[in-house]
């Protein structure tokens, strides 16, 4: 059997088949972006939040743009060269081609790991608006010494990110309805220094029969051994109370014999009667398995949890309840965000003072960001150098505001209200002294556009430079994330377009790379398929390239 | 397809592995068979989910009978259900379930991929589908996808329990508690639906590929069959409603995975959690927009392959042409790109405002207009037809006042003043379950019953047959006509026990809605009792289609029916490329009772006696003139 | 499409000056929105400098389709395929952001950044 028109055009249409599957495929993608497209305006028109404009460093996008127009030109080139049965020229498009899809991909990845190290906090409590001040930056490494955090090297074996909750732990109980999560169990085992026992707190008894004794030492396998005496008692007493259930609805019946009209309400006053006398005669058949296990430990020791895994709703001062459902005891210790800020956001202070009719300036002055006395173990200097770059920016921004003036124009609510990482960076190289930015900015040598500097290719580097630094206590964090999908609607819709993009640019040169590495028998008994196949591949080569021609200036430059 | 030199010619007689043959295979008639079959096993789980409701529903306070619940581990039950009885959060879940597999794994797969795959490629004279290795593929990524779903019954969080909608944000906030998202029933239901998606993504290029590129000689657009229209159709609709779906699934899936708030309002708040840990400005009216983008023209995707299998059977037992089969071309062109731009009749109640509604009000009136063309004209081609009441036909002829009901009963929810009342009661349950179960479904036993001859070289038995349409046309009538009169009467759809904690007791009290609903509420027990009876009565179709294979009357010819389209040229069953020589078309695809011919029928391959001395040159070109029917009948076919 | 080999030869001048044309608009959609002299509208970024993004964009997208995807010279069934996709995907774009900006929706007149700036009724009706 051979299926027609798998090289040749049919007559009619005047096509292959391959084509006509890659354009309806095609077509489909057009709908796929567009629902992505769409959830893309819809977040940002009616976003409740200022919605990050022009964010992202342009520089790796663009060459980025660079690479797949290079590519696609070459993919051109590839199957031109087919058509002219050039296998060598062939080869070498479509191998710059593919080398264009790599090093897209590593560009990407630049982009997407300085994004993963970036920290955003964004405040909460104060007055008279709710502080919604954003501070950005990088955490730091600590490590815990007795109950204090101190700074620590960065391949320190101890060291942690300084965005973790210190939990003084006294005691852990287990919930049994749910299996306990196996990686919370372990943290927990890990995390106990040596000579802490971590034990069974009373005997766990089913039915008046010990399963197992107090004082047996926490473990996986024990937990197993709990979760699977509890399932099984669970269950008999299901089932004795089923059986009960079952009795009472049968005499029901057969009392009251064929149902008519209303007789739901009666049956539903017998049942309830019935229900009483069921419960007395089952109650001592229960086995009564209890539903959680205390473990007591030998002398309290600090836990420390990833945020992630205990909703904020459930953390107290004393009691910590993880997702799971296990509850740990004990006391919180000061748990800071310890972090090198640097850029400072207050446009959304800004916007919910104007919704509330309040001056954005004042609300700004209130925020904790530039009332708040720096103090402590992890910071070394006591002087709030976030105000004195407050202060820098309000210099820069007169400047900014008559130079603009001058032309008929505003200053955005960008350069009102945020202070990005190359002005941090230009205000800390004129130590933070308001007169200083203010005679650079009249001098024209505040900072340079930094398009071409690659010591910022994906953002603030805080390798080549030294930023601020701040120590945000627990209470006055509202909310707090790395610059992944979490962050924002932006962050969200930039990373699952690009990551769907970047998934089709990989399964295309999967296919490119095929039919440049597997295509040369194919090319000897049937170039013409060949070229067909790889014209099919180009296709949805070009279309990758065609999104991303939308997706550069949409999440770079708008 | 591989390129080797290897004869083409001996495929029919190659002796594949029966894994090659049966599990693996890229005939496009094996592959049917296989959708067929697990669509069918679907069908059957989401029919027991629905059993187990419409118990609980019934009677909230008893446990389940040891026939319901044999199926659950000790285990299972004591962790889902409340002493053996259904509670809300595993009515929850199975409501959620039964909605999903019955509408993802259980119809579209039948309808479309099943029926589709099997009858196109025959009705068109083609070998096989334009991409057999695809075909393959969609099926087993569509099972990939209806596993991984169903598996969730059995992890700790249970399966998805959001409604077969999954809106957020109830959906993005249901098993948070699960620390690895990977395990948890939403995020498996999310999963499965992307792969659902690729897997019809895969069948619909295949589908409209081969219709373009396929055709046999002659075989030009007005000679297709009604069932390849309505396929071609379909597929289209596949291919651009699914993909905005899959945007949103990836989108919730990122919710979930990453934490993300595409469809999270600020300052969500949530019982255990409190304020959740989101960042906000989400929106849930996206997801709903973006999941009835595709959920409309989903309603069409399930309709359309019945249609077509009904419209197929009519003709064949009339004896005489489908009436209208021009207007019904373009009818189901139109009626599937309106299908776009109603699905907003779905939200009215989501505070869109009244202007887009009054947009989309109007365009789901329009979309009726096509709907009546489609239905009218078949039931106009009964008229004067000396009617065959084969198995096939019984059931053609009960879909069309079955569907009927469900498409009338549709029109009071289109406007959005009437919609106010009706939204989420019963009554939107009947209208739907009117087009699904008693509409498409018997349109689909209808064509089982029509193309099983075909597929085995066997009748199915009359007898077993009558025992199953009867019986379930009636308890389709009284299990989903109920359904109408208490939603009017306010029930809403998501009761786990079926309205008896609104009930008000004392007949002189003043709680107007307790009153109806306890005037209402024994109707309960008369739909479930139906289904019931209806779950009985499929037990003769499945013996039916196993002794049938075994022990059913052979047919004896390879047109058992005297039809006239291309499949019924074929080899009983047709083997490995379908045709013995290629096939050539003549004519149109409903030549019955051609008062020039000496038969009832005329069949599309048949040659027309005048034309030989010409046919060694090309039959493509000959086709058009040789045929006389066009010119006869004064409709001038475009050449 | 180019199937001759003369064709082919030709087209691979045409493709590289359409490449080359590619990189220059995306420098010029990069420095308009860059350069401070080349913005046009209002300061930083606003509605003009979005319409103008989009419409290099829009160009730049319909060069690729038209000489690289070859739809210059294709079959009209492939417009039909696309024009349908675009169609569905503008619907859905469209309608969708419709939704939200519906000029009478309850507490649409109070938005100033709205898409409609209706003026907000009179909150006593005047009899």
């Amino acid at each position: 059997m051979e299926i027609p028109f798998v090289v040749n055009a049919r007559k009619d249409t005047g096509l292959f088949n391959s084509k006509v599957g890659i354009w309806l495929f095609l077509a489909s993608e057009v709908t796929l972006f567009g629902g992505l497209f769409s959830g893309y305006l819809f977040l940002r028109l009616f976003a409740d939040f200022p919605w990050p404009e022009r964010t992202l460093p342009v520089l790796p996008g663009l060459i980025n743009t660079f690479v797949l127009i290079g590519s696609s030109v070459t993919v051109v080139f590839a199957w031109a060269a087919l058509k002219m049965r050039e296998w060598r020229k062939f080869q070498i498009h479509m191998s710059i081609t593919l080398a264009c899809a790599a090093l897209f991909m590593v560009l990407k990845g630049i982009e997407y790991n300085a994004k993963f190290h970036h920290q955003a906090v964004r405040l909460s409590g104060g007055s008279p608006v709710e502080d919604f001040a954003v501070i950005e930056g990088h955490v730091h490494k600590v490590k815990l010494e007795g109950d204090h955090l101190v700074h620590a090297d960065k391949n320190d074996q101890e060291a942690f990110y300084a965005n973790q909750l210190i939990f003084k732990a006294e005691s852990v109980t287990f919930a049994l309805k749910r299996p306990a999560h196996e990686a919370y169990l372990q943290m927990i085992l890990d995390q106990a220094p040596e000579g802490v026992e971590i034990t069974l707190a009373d005997d766990y008894k089913v039915g008046g029969e010990v399963i197992l004794e107090k004082g047996e030492p926490l473990s996986v396998e024990m937990m197993d051994q709990l979760e699977a005496a509890y399932l099984d008692a669970i269950s008999k007493d299901t089932k004795i109370r089923t059986a009960f259930e079952k009795a009472s609805w049968k005499w029901i019946r057969d009392e009251k014999g064929v149902t008519e009209q209303g007789t739901y309400v009666v049956e539903m006053d017998l049942w309830k009667e019935r229900r009483k006398e069921d419960v007395k005669n089952y109650s001592p058949l229960m086995l009564r398995a209890p539903a959680e296990a205390e473990f007591a430990i030998s002398a309290p020791f600090n836990l420390r949890l990833d945020p992630d895994d205990v909703p904020p709703g459930l953390r107290g001062d004393s009691q910590m309840t993880l997702r799971d459902d296990t509850v740990i005891k004990g006391q919180l210790l000061e748990s800071p965000i310890v972090m090198a800020v640097d850029a400072i956001d207050f446009r959304h202070t800004a916007m919910r003072a104007e919704k509330e009719g309040i001056d954005p300036m004042k609300a700004i002055e209130s925020s904790w960001v530039l009332t708040h006395q720096p103090k402590g173990h992890g910071v070394e200097h006591s002087e709030n150098t976030l105000k004195k770059a407050w202060e820098c920016h309000q210099a820069w921004l007169s400047f900014e505001t008559e130079r603009l003036e001058k032309k008929g124009r505003k200053p955005t609510d960008q350069d009102k209200y945020r202070i990005n990482w190359d002005q941090m960076i230009a205000y800390q190289q004129l130590d933070f002294d308001p007169q200083k930015v203010r005679s650079a900015s009249d001098d024209g040598t505040l900072y340079e556009t930094h398009l071409f500097d690659l010591s910022g290719f994906a953002g603030a580097n805080h390798d080549k430079h030294h930023f601020p630094e701040v120590e945000i206590p627990r209470e006055k964090v509202g909310f707090e994330s790395t610059f992944t999908p979490k962050w924002n609607t932006y962050y969200a819709i930039y990373f699952t377009i690009t990551g769907l993009h970047g998934l089709h640019v990989i399964g295309g040169a999967i296919v490119l790379g095929y039919y440049l590495f597997f295509g040369r028998k194919m090319y000897e008994s049937n170039p013409e398929w060949l070229a067909n196949r790889v014209e099919v591949g180009g296709l949805f080569w070009h279309f990758v390239d065609l999104v991303w021609i939308f997706l550069f200036p949409i999440l770079y430059l708008m | 397809m591989s390129a080797e030199s290897h004869d083409h010619h001996d495929d029919h007689h190659h002796v594949l592995p029966w894994w090659k043959k049966y599990l693996f295979s890229t005939d496009h008639k094996t592959i049917g068979i296989q959708y067929g079959l697990a669509a069918g096993a679907f069908l059957l789980f989401g029919f027991f989910l629905m059993i187990v409701m419409r118990w609980s529903i019934a009677y909230p306070h008893e446990p389940l009978p040891g026939y319901l619940s044999w199926i659950f581990t000790d285990g299972w039950k004591a962790r889902w259900l409340d002493d053996g009885k259904v509670t809300g959060d595993t009515y929850n879940m199975f409501g959620a379930m039964h909605g999903t597999i019955m509408v993802f794994l259980g119809v579209v797969p039948l309808g479309f991929a099943a029926f589709g795959n099997y009858v196109t490629p025959l009705q068109i004279g083609a070998p096989d589908m334009a991409f057999p290795k695809l075909n393959m593929a969609s099926f087993w990524v569509y099972l990939a996808g209806g596993l991984i779903m169903c598996m969730s019954f059995f992890m700790e969080s249970g399966a998805a329990k959001s409604g077969w909608t999954n809106y957020s944000p109830l959906a993005g906030v249901a098993d948070r508690q699960i620390v690895n998202q990977l395990l948890a029933g939403q995020t498996q239901w999310l999963i499965g639906l992307v792969l659902l998606i690729t897997s019809s993504l895969l069948g619909s290029v295949n589908f409209v590929t081969t219709i373009i590129q396929l055709r046999a000689k002659g075989l030009t657009w007005m000679r297709l069959p009604f069932f390849v229209w309505a396929m071609l159709v379909t597929g289209f609709l596949l291919l651009l409603a699914f993909p905005p779906l899959e945007a949103a699934g990836i989108m919730q899936l990122m919710d979930r995975m990453a934490g993300s708030s595409f469809f999270m309002p600020s300052g969500l708040f949530s019982k255990s959690d409190g304020v959740l840990d989101l960042s906000g400005s989400g929106s849930p009216l996206l997801y709903q927009h973006l999941f009835w983008f595709l959920g409309h023209p989903e309603v069409y995707v399930l309709l359309l392959p019945a249609i077509a299998c009904v419209a197929e059977i009519i003709p064949a037992n009339t004896r005489k042409p489908l009436w209208g089969y021009k207007p019904m071309v373009w009818a189901v062109v139109i009626l599937g790109f309106l299908s776009f731009i109603v699905w907003a009749h779905h939200m009215y109640l989501t505070g869109m405002g009244p202007v887009i509604s009054t947009f989309f009000q109007t365009t789901t009136v329009l979309i009726s207009v096509p709907s009546v063309i489609l239905l009218t004209s078949m039931i106009i081609s009964l008229w004067g037809g000396s009617i065959r009441f084969t198995m096939p036909m019984i059931w053609a002829a009960a879909f069309l006042p079955m569907f009927g009901i469900g498409g009338l009963t549709g029109l009071p929810l289109a406007f959005n003043l009437a919609d106010l009342h009706l939204h989420d009661t019963y009554y939107v349950i009947g209208h739907f379950h009117y087009v699904v179960a008693p509409g498409i479904l018997f349109g689909l036993f209808a064509g089982v019953y029509h193309w099983y001859p075909k597929m085995t070289g066997r009748f199915m038995d009359n007898t077993l047959g009558h025992l199953h349409f009867w019986p379930s046309l009636v308890a389709m009538n009284f299990l989903f006509f109920p359904m109408l009169t208490q939603g009017m009467a306010g029930f809403h759809r998501r009761w786990y026990n079926g309205g008896e904690g609104y009930i008000e007791k004392d007949p002189e009290g003043i709680n107007i809605f307790g009153q109806t609903v306890a005037e209402n509420i024994h109707l309960n027990e008369v739909m479930t009792t139906a289904a019931f009876a209806l779950a009985l009565f499929q037990l003769p179709f499945l013996i039916n289609m196993v002794v049938s294979y075994f022990w059913g009357k052979k047919v004896t010819s390879d047109n058992p029916w005297d039809a006239t389209t291309l499949e019924w040229a074929t080899p009983t069953p047709p083997g490995h490329g379908n045709f013995v020589t290629d096939p050539s078309v003549y004519r149109g695809p409903y030549e019955y009772s051609r008062p020039d011919h000496d038969k009832d029928y005329f069949p599309q391959w048949e040659e027309p006696k005048r034309s030989t001395e010409q046919e060694s040159d090309s039959p493509a070109e000959l086709a058009p003139v040789a045929d006389d029917v066009e010119s006869q009948s004064g409709e001038g076919e475009a050449h | 499409m180019a199937g001759s080999i003369e064709e082919v030869k030709k087209a691979k001048k045409l493709y590289l000056f359409i490449g080359t044309l590619l990189f220059v608009f995306t420098v010029i959609t990069v420095l308009v929105a860059t350069v401070e002299w080349l913005d046009f509208g209002d300061h930083g970024f606003d509605g003009i400098d979005a319409t103008i993004g989009l419409a290099i964009a829009t160009f730049k997208a319909s060069l690729v389709m038209l000489i690289f995807m070859h739809l210059n010279h294709e079959k009209g069934l492939i417009y039909f395929f696309y024009g349908l996709a675009i169609f569905m995907a503008a619907a859905c774009m469209i309608l969708i952001g419709w939704t939200k900006a519906d000029p009478i929706r309850d507490g649409n007149w109070e938005r100033a950044d709205g898409f409609y700036n209706l003026e907000k009724p009179a909150t006593k009706p005047e009899h």
